[in-house]
């Protein structure tokens, strides 16, 4: 079955055009999430160990997380709960893609993507996150973004921006030619600088060289002291490289080319003609022939298999919490992906559809692997998390917690009133930003490196059990959750109330005895109340998009 | 990757442990009053190693410390005297530690070759320069991962500053991750967020925390991952920590103790350190600073060193008496000396070309004598060492193989420089 429809690729494009237009009269072929969820269930034992559907409450916490990297208040909680319309999760994916918050939470994972935390050196943070914002607000098609990040070089003060990946990795040839392979070509090579890889048979010394030549003639201009610097590139030099394993000492040389692709194809050029503008003390140099320009459009061209896998494993990781590859910069033979046919298929789909991101990021989310519950089936004794049968329990970024903290507590609700009528996303942002960066800076792992595994640090720990911010949230503010729930005098409605702010779900019966209980004796209620609320936001239900 | 070392040392003085002794008698005498499980605790960590580090920061000149030239056109105006161990002569400023001298080895023969003090520093911390491609741990934040336990009350790597600084520096620990990475206890006072915040009573505490643990329980009874159970796990770290939150306050210790120490900054940074080792805290490291002395080099030596001397005399007999000291590592360093010439200022500038580094403790000979310099100190004339042999030393001293890799991400990344080995002689 899967072999038959994967024979229909080619023509995906239409098919989907033609689906949209004709899904009424059921006849055309199903949506690429309805077929994510036949590769998922093509598997033995599927049945048997595969977890219901998430509950209302437990979906629209973690879409809510996934596609406005927050979570909502307790009056988008109810209403969503006591709809009774059938489309309702359909309607709710599409209200948050088209949500000026899907915009900015792209912004914030894709940033720490690209630019691992590092310190602004060219190009300044806020710049590229508007250039960021504005790429997943418009849905620039995934390639696109892509080619315009490598390509710009900092020279047009328009995109400027989007020039921070290379400008602010200082031109450094083995530093770009390490991220490129790594995030969009699913390869770690850096091993492969010195030798070929000695764990990783398919890494060679000659694919890090290859990339390494798209580079290796760029430079900053006028130099590297320069805060406005721009990339210049030189008409001339070619690459040698000698592994350190190799006695003999052998020097190997290449041109441009990506790894298994074909080398670029290069004119060739009479010795001083290398340049339209020549380099000479203080003028930047053109070359007649850009290695650096070739990158861009080779990289994404659709024979760039790689290319696409790569784009398709990292949103799928995004969404999913695991990549069909996983890591995901480590796509190799011996590293297979969980579900190859379901790789290609996601790839050839993503780049069929023109890499559009939110078409992309819907599929996904609209599939029934993507809405399973994380809770694991009581038949289920060890949980196979690359199976994606039960939905995988995933930590929040610095960021989500932040804005998760600030909306549980009703600090984001404060916001929004003080700012009443001027009230729009970046406003509000501005507004908590503050706020938000003092968790990033708890939270998030070491600037310049990949995102580490998850840590729970003594520091994280203590911040959120002493530290003054997390306090201040929780004490009474007018408008803020204390300040709401204290009003409340029915027990019932309170602890509806505290528990559709704080975990999106309604408490149990136990739970609201527990909440009774507490109240029972407090001698200051609001006090009482704040450390309650405290006891949900330190739970493991919260810290986790489940 | 590794095994967590938890075999004893090979010193004499582990065969007949008076530790085990003064434990034995201290668990009956203390279980009077109710005290049993510290006492229990302690006897269990005296298989554990550990480390102190004093770190003298700026670069303590080794003319006016570990190796005088007394009479020379280098040596200033300071006598060698005596020391407990025959032959081994050190300078006048440190009468104390010279006392102490049979504890202690000296390595007279560093050149690191690295007299710019952010790049000294890390060659001293981490055993290697400084490289594009890896970016090295810090010898504590290894010390903790290797040989501290996932259950302690107390963080594995512990910095007691001179004062100012962040509390968690998670950079120190690079690849190890944040968990192994030190604490600065920025001049003794504990890290912060320790302690509960005023208005929030113990009552109060205890009850948001039993619902905590309930949520906790019903979100694990069907969504349990290795994630969530470090994430809940945290807390009772940081409950543990906040419980032995009293081993700061050091003026609670006996008057003649503060005394012993000395009421000075440093004195109380090295009681403090005594404290933390005793609890079982893997690698402490204590900075005592200003030793960056271009200007007036003698007088600044008189002061810092005349500070230093006996708290840290004080430090090794309070260990050796504890029965500590045989599993505890002693490290002085600072991340370079200073010039043998004498600049117009009454200063000495940036050394590394040839310095020396005092060992002690754990896994090293007493009485030690490794490497020499000329008759005024200006080059290493024999059993030349680097930052790398030391960890090598450092490692092989507290039983780790020191021939061994990290894995970071599957990538081999020697725990010592390749190219050195162990200084052999000094190893117990």
């Amino acid at each position: 079955m899967p072999a038959l429809f994967l024979k229909r690729l080619p023509c995906a494009a239409l098919t989907l055009f033609l689906f949209t237009a004709a899904t009424t009269l059921g006849a055309e072929p199903e949506p690429l999430h309805g077929r994510i969820d036949r590769l998922i269930a093509a598997t033995p034992d599927y049945t048997k160990n595969v977890a219901p559907l998430a509950s209302d409450a437990e979906f629209l916490r973690r879409v809510y997380l996934d596609l406005s990297g927050t979570i909502p208040t307790s009056a988008e909680a109810r209403s969503f709960l006591n709809d009774k319309s059938a489309d309702k999760r359909v309607k709710l994916i599409d209200k948050l893609l088209a949500s000026p918050e899907y915009a900015r939470h792209m912004a914030n994972v894709w940033d720490v993507i690209l630019m691992d935390r590092r310190r602004d050196l060219r190009v300044p943070k806020n710049d590229w996150h508007e250039f960021l914002r504005n790429s997943f607000a418009s849905n620039k098609p995934y390639d696109e973004l892509v080619r315009e990040i490598l390509s710009a070089d900092g020279t047009d003060a328009k995109t400027r921006a989007a020039g921070k990946f290379l400008l602010d990795r200082d031109m450094d040839a083995y530093q770009a030619t390490r991220d490129v392979s790594r995030l969009f070509l699913g390869r770690n090579i850096r091993c492969a600088q010195c030798h070929d890889h000695p764990n990783v048979p398919d890494y060679f010394q000659e694919h890090f060289y290859g990339i390494y030549a798209y580079f290796s003639r760029s430079l900053l201009f006028p130099d590297d002291k320069a805060p406005t610097a721009s990339l210049a590139e030189k008409g001339e030099g070619d690459v040698t490289f000698v592994s350190v394993f190799d006695k003999a000492k052998t020097t190997k040389s290449t041109t441009p080319r990506l790894p298994g692709g074909k080398p670029v194809d290069e004119p060739k050029l009479e010795k001083g003609k290398e340049y339209t503008v020549a380099p000479a003390k203080g003028v930047k140099p053109v070359p007649a022939f850009s290695r650096r320009a070739q990158l861009a459009t080779m990289l994404t061209a659709g024979d760039s298999d790689a290319f696409r896998r790569t784009a398709a494993n990292r949103f799928w990781a995004q969404m999913l919490g695991r990549g069909l590859i996983d890591p995901p910069d480590l796509d190799f033979s011996g590293n297979p992906p969980s579900h190859p046919e379901l790789l290609d298929l996601l790839a050839q789909e993503f780049m069929d559809h023109k890499y559009d991101v939110k078409w992309f990021l819907r599929e996904l989310v609209l599939s029934e692997t993507y809405q399973r519950s994380s809770a694991v089936p009581p038949q289920v004794k060890e949980v196979d998390h690359e199976r994606y049968w039960i939905a995988n329990v995933k930590p929040l970024a610095p960021e989500a917690l932040a804005m998760a903290v600030l909306e549980a507590t009703g600090q984001t609700e404060v916001a929004r009133r003080a700012l009443s009528k001027n009230l729009n996303e970046s406003a509000l942002h501005g507004r908590l930003a503050p706020q938000m960066q003092e968790f990033v800076r708890v939270f998030a792992g070491r600037p310049g490196e990949p995102e580490e595994d998850f840590q729970a640090t003594l520091e994280q720990t203590l911040f959120l059990k002493n530290g003054a911010l997390v306090r201040g949230l929780l004490a009474p503010a007018p408008a803020d959750l204390i300040d709401r729930i204290n009003a409340l005098t029915d027990v019932n409605a309170l602890c509806d109330e505290v528990f559709l702010s704080i975990l999106t779900r309604r408490p149990t019966d136990e739970e609201r005895k527990d909440v009774a209980e507490a109240l029972k004796g407090a001698t200051n209620r609001p006090v009482a109340l704040g450390e309650i609320a405290w006891a949900l936001l330190a739970s493991a239900e919260f810290r986790f998009n489940h | 990757m590794f095994k967590r070392c938890q075999y004893a040392c090979q010193s004499p003085e582990h065969t007949l442990s008076r530790r085990a002794f003064f434990g034995g008698a201290a668990l009956g005498a203390a279980s009077l009053f109710g005290l049993t499980q510290p006492a229990v605790a302690r006897q269990l960590s005296a298989s554990q190693r550990r480390v102190l580090m004093i770190y003298l920061h700026g670069g303590a000149s080794q003319l006016e410390s570990w190796d005088p030239k007394p009479g020379t056109d280098t040596g200033g105006p300071f006598r060698a005297i005596p020391t407990s161990v025959p032959g081994t002569h050190i300078s006048e400023l440190l009468p104390h530690t010279a006392l102490r001298m049979h504890r202690l080895a000296l390595v007279r023969g560093m050149n690191t070759a690295e007299d710019d003090h952010g790049k000294g520093d890390y060659i001293m911390h981490t055993g290697r320069r400084q490289e594009p491609n890896v970016d090295y741990p810090h010898l504590g934040a290894v010390c903790a991962k290797l040989l501290g336990s996932e259950d302690a009350a107390l963080p594995g790597y512990i910095h007691i500053t001179p004062g100012g600084g962040g509390n968690f520096n998670k950079k120190d620990a690079t690849f190890l991750g944040p968990k192994y990475a030190s604490v600065s206890v920025s001049d003794g006072k504990p890290p912060a967020n320790l302690f509960r915040p005023t208005g929030l009573t113990e009552a109060a505490d205890a009850q948001r925390e039993a619902l905590r643990h309930k949520l906790n329980e019903h979100f694990a009874r069907s969504r349990k991952t290795a994630q969530t159970e470090a994430y809940t796990e945290s807390y009772e770290q940081a409950a543990r920590f906040i419980r032995e939150g009293n081993i700061f306050a050091i003026d609670k210790e006996d008057p003649r103790t503060q005394d012993r120490y000395g009421r000075h900054d440093f004195g109380r940074h090295c009681l403090l350190a005594r404290r933390l080792l005793e609890e079982g805290v893997t690698f402490v490291k204590v900075t005592h600073t200003n030793y960056d002395t271009h200007h007036e080099n003698f007088d600044f030596h008189i002061e810092q060193l005349g500070e230093f001397d006996r708290p840290f005399a004080t430090l090794l007999d309070d260990l050796a008496d504890r029965g500590l000291l045989e599993s505890t590592l002693v490290i002085v360093m600072s991340e370079f000396g200073r010039t043998p010439r004498i600049n117009h200022l009454y200063g000495r500038d940036h050394w590394s070309k040839a310095w020396s580094v005092c060992l002690g403790g754990c896994g090293i000979k007493g009485e030690g004598l490794v490497g020499k310099t000329n008759a005024n100190g200006t080059a290493v004339t024999d059993r030349e060492v680097n930052a790398g042999h030391l960890f090598h030393t450092y490692f092989r001293a507290l039983g780790l193989d020191s021939k061994k890799n990290h894995y970071p991400n599957d990538r081999p990344i020697p725990m010592a420089d390749p190219k050195a080995d162990a200084i052999k002689e000094l190893l117990a």
